[in-house]
C-alpha cells in the first residue's frame, strides 16, 4: 500500500513538529558493492564458518490457522487464535477509500477523520478518555483503495468489553459534531501549508494526476485545499451510511480470543454498522500519456519521480512482477538501480523501484533525490538501468539470490500479532485465498526468468513512462563514469 | 518519527502500575551474562515465531564527540559496511540480504547500534559477521573518500533541506550549553569536509571493545544456545582498555536563550525546551518520574491536555507536542513544541502563551487521580503491546544497558512511577519551568527574514 496510516491524518507537517522533537536518529540504508556473488564467494572460500555450516533448506515459519466466516450482517471475518499476549487487535476495512470520493476529493478521508468526534453521550474528549482510561489504541485511516479502523486493546474481559463497546459506537453510530467537522477541516488546510514545504510531496501530487488524468487514483486522499471546504457533514453522513455498511467491511481479528468470542465481537462490530451491500469496485483507468514535467522548488536536491499503470491486485502477473521489481529496484540496496546510481556513480542516497498493487491497476514508481546538478544525466541513467532490464531480464544468479532472500525473510512477515493482522486485513479486502501466502511463496519459486521478463514486458514499457522533477534549476553537469573499482574516486565534493 | 523515539514514547507509556495480574503471571524469560572479554549479552526468549533479532550496542555516540570531530560515530557506523577481515566491502550486507535478514545500524548522542532480524536458524552467520567487524574493521581509504559524499548527502537531504530538522539542530545546539548534546549526531558539515579516515580508525580502536559493547538477543532462542554461539564467534575478541566517558553534565540553570530561526517552511511553530535531568543523573528519582508523567499528561494521546484544551478545546494550535528524554546517560531536556492555529488566525506569540498556561496550571493545580489514572492505564497496557515486536523489545533493553541503567528498570521502575503522587507533579513543575532552565525557538517562514 502506497497509503499513510495516521489516526489524525490530515496533520501531515504537524507529526513532523513532533518528530524533530523526539531524538535524534540516524538510519543508514546499507551499501553493498556491486557484486551479487558475496554469498557464494563466502560460501566457497569458507571463509564464513556460519555459512558453510547453515543447510539450504527454506525456514520454517509462524503457522497460522485463518479461519473465515460471515457475520449475520454480511461482513466478511478473517481470525487467527494469538494466545502468547494477553491482548487482541481488530481491524476493520471498508471500500470507502478516496476512489469512491466522487466529486468531493477529501469526503472518505475526512468521514474517516470525523469516526471518533462524537458518539451519543460522548464528545471526542470523552471518546479519547473512554479508550484511553482502558489502555486502548484507536486507530484510524482513509487511503485510495480502503478506509480503517482498528483497535488494540488488552484481552482481560472488563478492560475488551467496554473497549470493543465504544469501538462499536465510534465505528457504527458516529454523531458527526458539527463543531468537530470545522477544526478537522481547518487542520487539513493546515496540512496543505506543510505540504509547500516538501517537494517530494508535491511531485507525488502532480505524478498521480499526469498519471491517473480522471480516475478516482488522481487526487490525493488528502483532497486539496479548494475541495475541503465546500464538504457538508451531510454529504460525510450519507457517505458513512454507505460506506461503512457491514457488507462492505472486512474484520481482521487476531489475538488472545477463543473462536466463539472472536464470532461474538465480530457479531457485535457488524451488527453496530450501517446496513447495506459492498460498493461497485473502482473501475479500471485510461492508459496516460508519457510526459515528463518539472516543479520548480528552491531545494539542494532535486526529486526524480517515474511512473507508468501497474497491476491490480488480482492479477496472475503478481509474483512475478513483484520478484521482477525486487531485482530491479525494490530491495534495497543491492538491486540493478542502487548498484548503478548510487554504488557505481554514486549520485543518490537511495533509489527505489515499486508495484503499488491495487484494487484497479496501481502505480509502478521509481523514485530518487539526487544533486540538482546532475538531475538530467541520472534521469537518463535510470531510464537507460529500466530500459535495459526490460530488454534483458534478469540473470538466472539474480532470480536465484531474489528467490533465496524472499524465503528466509518469508518468516519475518508473520512474525507478530500486527503483521498478522495488516495481513489478514489485505487478503479479506483483496478476496485472496486463506491459502494465499503460501501460493505466493510457492508461485515466486517456480518462476523462470523468462517468464519474470515476459511478465514484466507485459506491464511495463520504455514508452510509457511519465516523469515529474522537483527542485531548482541550475547548470547541468555531466554524470561521473562508472567505476568497479572502489580505488578510483568517482566524485569530487558536489557544491550546493 | 523512527523506531528509536516510539520505543521511547513506548517507555513513557510502559510505566507505572504493578497489581495487574497477567504481567505479573508471565514475565518474558531474561537472561544476562558477561563473556570473559567483557561482553555483556543479554537473551531475552519469545517463542511465538522463529525469528530472532540480534543488536550490538556500543557505548559510544556524537555525545562523545569533541569539538571539529563532529559525526565520527556516524561515519562509522557507515564504515562498518564497508569491509573487515573475513569479507570484503558491502558483502555482509549482500550476504545478509541473500538470507532474507533485514539488517541495519543507527547512531544517536549516547549509542552507536548494529541489528540484524532473521530467521531463527541464522543467528550464527550474524553473530559470526558482528564479531567480525568489531575485532578487524578494515576501513579502507578510497572507501572512505566515497562513504563521506554519502554522508554529506544525507545530511543535505535529512537536514539542509528539511525545514524543521534544521531548526531543531540549532535549537538544540542551543540548549545544550555546556555537554556534548549540543552536536548534531551526523556532524557539521565543515567538520565532514575535514573528516580523515585515520579519525574514523582511532574513533574504532578506542570505542569498539568488547567491553564497550552489549549484545541483546530476543526470540526464538534459548540462553544456552546464544551462549555457545556468543562464546564461539565474539569470545576470541580481546578485552581492550577504553577511554574514561564522562556522563554529559550541564548546567542546572543555564539562563533563558532564544533563538529566531527562518526556515523555508510556510508556517511558524514555536519550541520550548528546559535543562533536566534524567533517569541516570537525577538524584531525586522522584522528580524525573514525575516529569515523565507530566509529559504524559501533557502529550500522552488524544486526550492528553495538549490535544484537548490547545487543539481542541481553544483551537490556539493546529499540532502540538510534549517530548521528555529520559532514557539519556546525561542530562537531558523536556520539550514541547506547538504551530499556531492559522487558520483561526491564532499568532506564535498566542501558541507560546497557551503552552506555557498548561504549565503555569500544572504548578498551581495537582492534576486529578481521575486523570493520572488514565495516563497509568496507557502505561501498563503499553508494556504488553510492546511485547509484540522483538525488536522493541530488544531496542529497550539495548537502550537502558547503553545509558548506564539496567534492563532490569523496566520491570522495577514500575513501582517507583506507581509512587508518584499529584502533589511530586506539582513539585515537579515548580522545580523545572522556570524562565532560567529555558530556551525558546521560534521557527518563522523565509519570507519574513528581512
Amino acid at each position: 500500500m502506497s497509503e499513510r496510516k495516521s489516526s489524525r491524518p490530515a496533520l501531515i507537517g504537524l507529526a513532523l513538529v513532533a518528530s524533530v522533537a523526539a531524538l535524534a536518529f540516524y538510519l543508514s540504508p546499507t551499501n553493498s558493492s556491486n557484486a551479487s556473488q558475496a554469498l557464494d564467494q563466502a560460501k566457497s572460500g569458507n571463509k564464513l564458518q556460519s555459512l558453510a555450516e547453515l543447510d539450504d533448506k527454506a525456514p520454517s515459519r509462524r503457522q497460522l490457522d485463518v479461519q473465515t466466516w460471515k457475520t449475520a450482517d454480511g461482513a466478511k471475518v478473517l481470525f487467527v487464535e494469538a494466545r502468547e499476549l494477553p491482548m487482541f487487535d481488530l481491524r476493520l476495512t471498508f471500500a470507502a477509500g478516496s476512489s469512491q470520493d466522487g466529486d468531493a476529493p477529501g469526503l472518505a478521508l475526512l468521514t474517516n477523520a470525523m469516526l471518533n468526534e462524537g458518539v451519543a453521550g460522548k464528545d471526542v474528549s470523552a471518546i479519547a478518555q473512554g479508550f484511553e482510561g482502558l489502555g486502548a489504541n484507536f486507530g484510524n485511516g482513509a487511503y485510495r483503495d480502503m478506509a480503517v479502523a482498528s483497535l488494540r486493546s488488552l484481552s482481560a474481559t472488563e478492560k475488551r468489553e467496554p473497549a470493543l463497546k465504544l469501538f462499536a459506537e465510534v465505528v457504527g453510530k458516529p454523531t458527526f459534531p458539527a463543531d468537530s467537522f470545522a477544526r478537522i477541516k481547518n487542520q487539513m488546510l493546515a496540512g496543505f501549508e506543510y505540504q509547500k514545504q516538501n517537494p517530494g510531496k508535491l511531485a507525488g501530487l502532480e505524478l498521480m494526476k499526469r498519471l491517473y488524468g480522471d480516475h478516482p487514483y488522481a487526487h490525493s486522499s488528502d483532497g486539496t485545499e479548494k475541495s475541503i471546504p465546500p464538504i457538508t457533514l451531510a454529504q460525510a453522513k450519507a457517505f458513512h451510511a454507505k460506506a461503512y455498511a457491514a457488507g462492505n467491511a472486512v474484520i481482521a481479528l487476531v489475538g488472545d480470543l477463543s473462536r466463539a468470542e472472536a464470532e461474538a465481537i465480530a457479531s457485535q462490530v457488524s451488527a453496530a454498522l450501517p446496513k447495506g451491500p459492498a460498493l461497485a469496485k473502482t473501475p479500471p483507468p485510461v492508459e496516460p500519456k508519457a510526459s515528463i514535467s518539472h516543479i520548480e522548488f528552491p531545494s539542494k536536491q532535486t526529486n526524480l519521480m517515474l511512473a507508468q499503470l501497474g497491476i491490480d491486485r488480482d492479477d496472475p502477473d503478481y509474483a512475478a512482477v513483484s520478484l521482477g521489481n525486487q531485482i530491479l529496484g525494490g530491495g534495497g540496496f543491492g538491486t540493478r538501480l542502487m548498484t548503478e546510481v548510487r554504488e557505481k556513480r554514486g549520485l543518490t542516497y537511495g533509489v527505489y523501484s515499486g508495484f503499488t498493487a491495487m484494487q484497479a491497476r496501481g502505480p509502478f514508481m521509481i523514485n530518487l533525490q539526487t544533486r540538482a546538478e546532475m538531475s538530467e544525466g541520472t534521469l537518463k541513467l535510470v531510464q537507460d538501468v529500466f530500459a535495459d532490464y526490460l530488454k534483458n531480464g534478469p540473470t538466472q544468479k539474480e532470480l536465484d539470490d531474489a528467490k533465496r532472500e524472499l524465503a528466509g525473510s518469508f518468516p519475518l512477515s508473520t512474525a507478530s500479532n500486527a503483521d498478522i493482522v495488516g495481513q489478514l486485513g489485505a487478503m479479506g479486502f483483496y478476496d485472496l485465498p486463506l491459502s494465499y501466502l503460501e501460493d505466493f511463496m510457492r508461485q515466486s519459486q517456480e518462476l523462470t526468468v523468462e517468464q519474470v521478463k515476459a511478465a514484466l514486458n507485459k506491464h511495463l514499457s520504455t514508452d510509457k513512462m511519465v516523469i515529474v522533477t522537483a527542485g531548482p534549476t541550475v547548470p547541468q553537469k555531466p554524470l561521473p563514469a562508472p567505476t568497479d573499482k572502489p580505488a578510483e574516486q568517482p566524485l569530487g565534493v558536489p557544491e550546493h | 518519527m523512527n523506531a528509536l523515539a516510539r520505543r521511547a514514547a513506548g517507555l513513557l507509556l510502559s510505566t507505572v502500575c504493578l497489581p495487574f495480574s497477567a504481567l505479573a503471571a508471565d514475565p518474558q524469560p531474561t537472561h544476562e551474562f558477561t563473556l570473559d572479554n567483557g561482553l555483556k549479552v543479554v537473551v531475552r526468549e519469545d517463542h511465538r515465531a522463529p525469528v530472532v533479532v540480534s543488536q550490538v550496542w556500543y557505548k559510544v555516540g556524537s555525545s562523545y564527540e569533541t569539538p571539529g570531530q563532529t559525526g565520527l560515530s556516524h561515519a562509522l557506523e557507515h564504515m562498518m559496511f564497508k569491509g573487515s577481515d573475513k569479507i570484503g566491502p558491502g558483502e555482509a550486507s549482500l550476504i545478509l540480504r541473500d538470507l532474507g535478514a533485514e539488517e541495519n545500524a543507527f547512531t544517536s548522542d549516547d549509542f552507536t547500534a548494529y541489528y540484524q532480524v532473521l530467521a531463527r536458524d541464522r543467528l550464527g552467520v550474524a553473530f559470526e559477521l558482528e564479531a567480525d567487524r568489531m575485532a578487524s574493521l578494515r576501513l579502507p581509504p578510497e572507501e572512505f573518500s566515497r562513504e563521506i559524499e554519502v554522508i554529506k548527502e544525507e545530511r543535505r537531504m535529512r537536514t539542509d533541506d528539511k525545514p524543521m530538522s534544521k531548526a531543531f539542530e540549532r535549537f538544540k545546539a542551543m540548549a545544550y550549553p555546556a555537554s556534548g548534546y549540543h552536536t548534531p549526531t551526523i556532524g557539521w558539515m565543515a567538520d565532514l569536509d575535514r573528516m580523515t579516515v585515520g579519525e574514523l580508525r582511532h574513533w574504532y580502536e578506542s570505542w569498539y571493545a568488547p567491553n564497550n559493547a552489549t549484545l541483546v538477543v530476543v526470540g526464538d532462542v534459548t540462553p544456552d544456545e546464544v551462549k555457545t554461539l556468543a562464546q564461539r564467534y565474539f569470545g576470541p575478541i580481546a578485552r581492550r582498555d577504553v577511554p574514561a566517558a564522562k556522563i554529559p553534565l550541564e548546567l542546572a540553570e543555564p539562563g533563558e536563550r532564544k533563538i529566531t530561526l527562518h526556515v523555508r517552511t510556510q508556517l511558524p511553530s514555536v519550541m520550548l525546551a528546559f535543562n533536566v535531568p534524567s533517569i541516570a543523573t537525577a538524584t531525586d528519582k522522584a522528580s524525573v518520574n514525575a516529569l515523565r508523567l507530566i509529559s504524559a499528561l501533557l502529550d500522552g494521546g488524544y486526550s492528553g491536555r495538549i490535544p484537548t484544551q490547545l487543539e481542541r478545546g481553544e483551537e490556539l494550535v493546529s499540532g502540538g507536542s510534549s517530548n521528555y528524554d529520559a532514557f539519556t546517560r546525561g542530562d537531558t531536556l523536556f520539550t514541547l513544541s506547538a504551530t499556531p492555529n492559522t487558520q483561526k488566525n491564532k499568532t506564535l506569540a498566542q501558541a507560546e502563551a497557551g503552552l506555557w498556561r498548561l504549565l503555569e496550571a500544572l504548578k498551581t493545580t495537582a492534576p486529578t487521580a481521575e486523570e493520572l489514572e488514565r495516563v497509568r492505564a496507557q502505561v501498563i497496557a503499553g508494556l504488553v503491546y510492546e511485547r509484540d515486536s522483538i525488536t522493541s523489545q530488544a531496542t529497550a533493553i539495548g537502550q537502558l544497558e547503553t545509558v548506564g541503567l539496567s534492563w532490569k528498570l523496566m520491570d522495577t521502575e514500575l513501582a517507583e512511577l506507581q509512587s508518584v503522587t499529584p502533589q511530586d507533579i506539582q513539585k515537579a513543575a515548580q522545580l523545572y519551568f522556570t524562565r532560567p532552565r529555558l530556551s525558546v525557538a521560534h521557527v518563522l517562514p523565509e519570507e519574513k527574514a528581512q
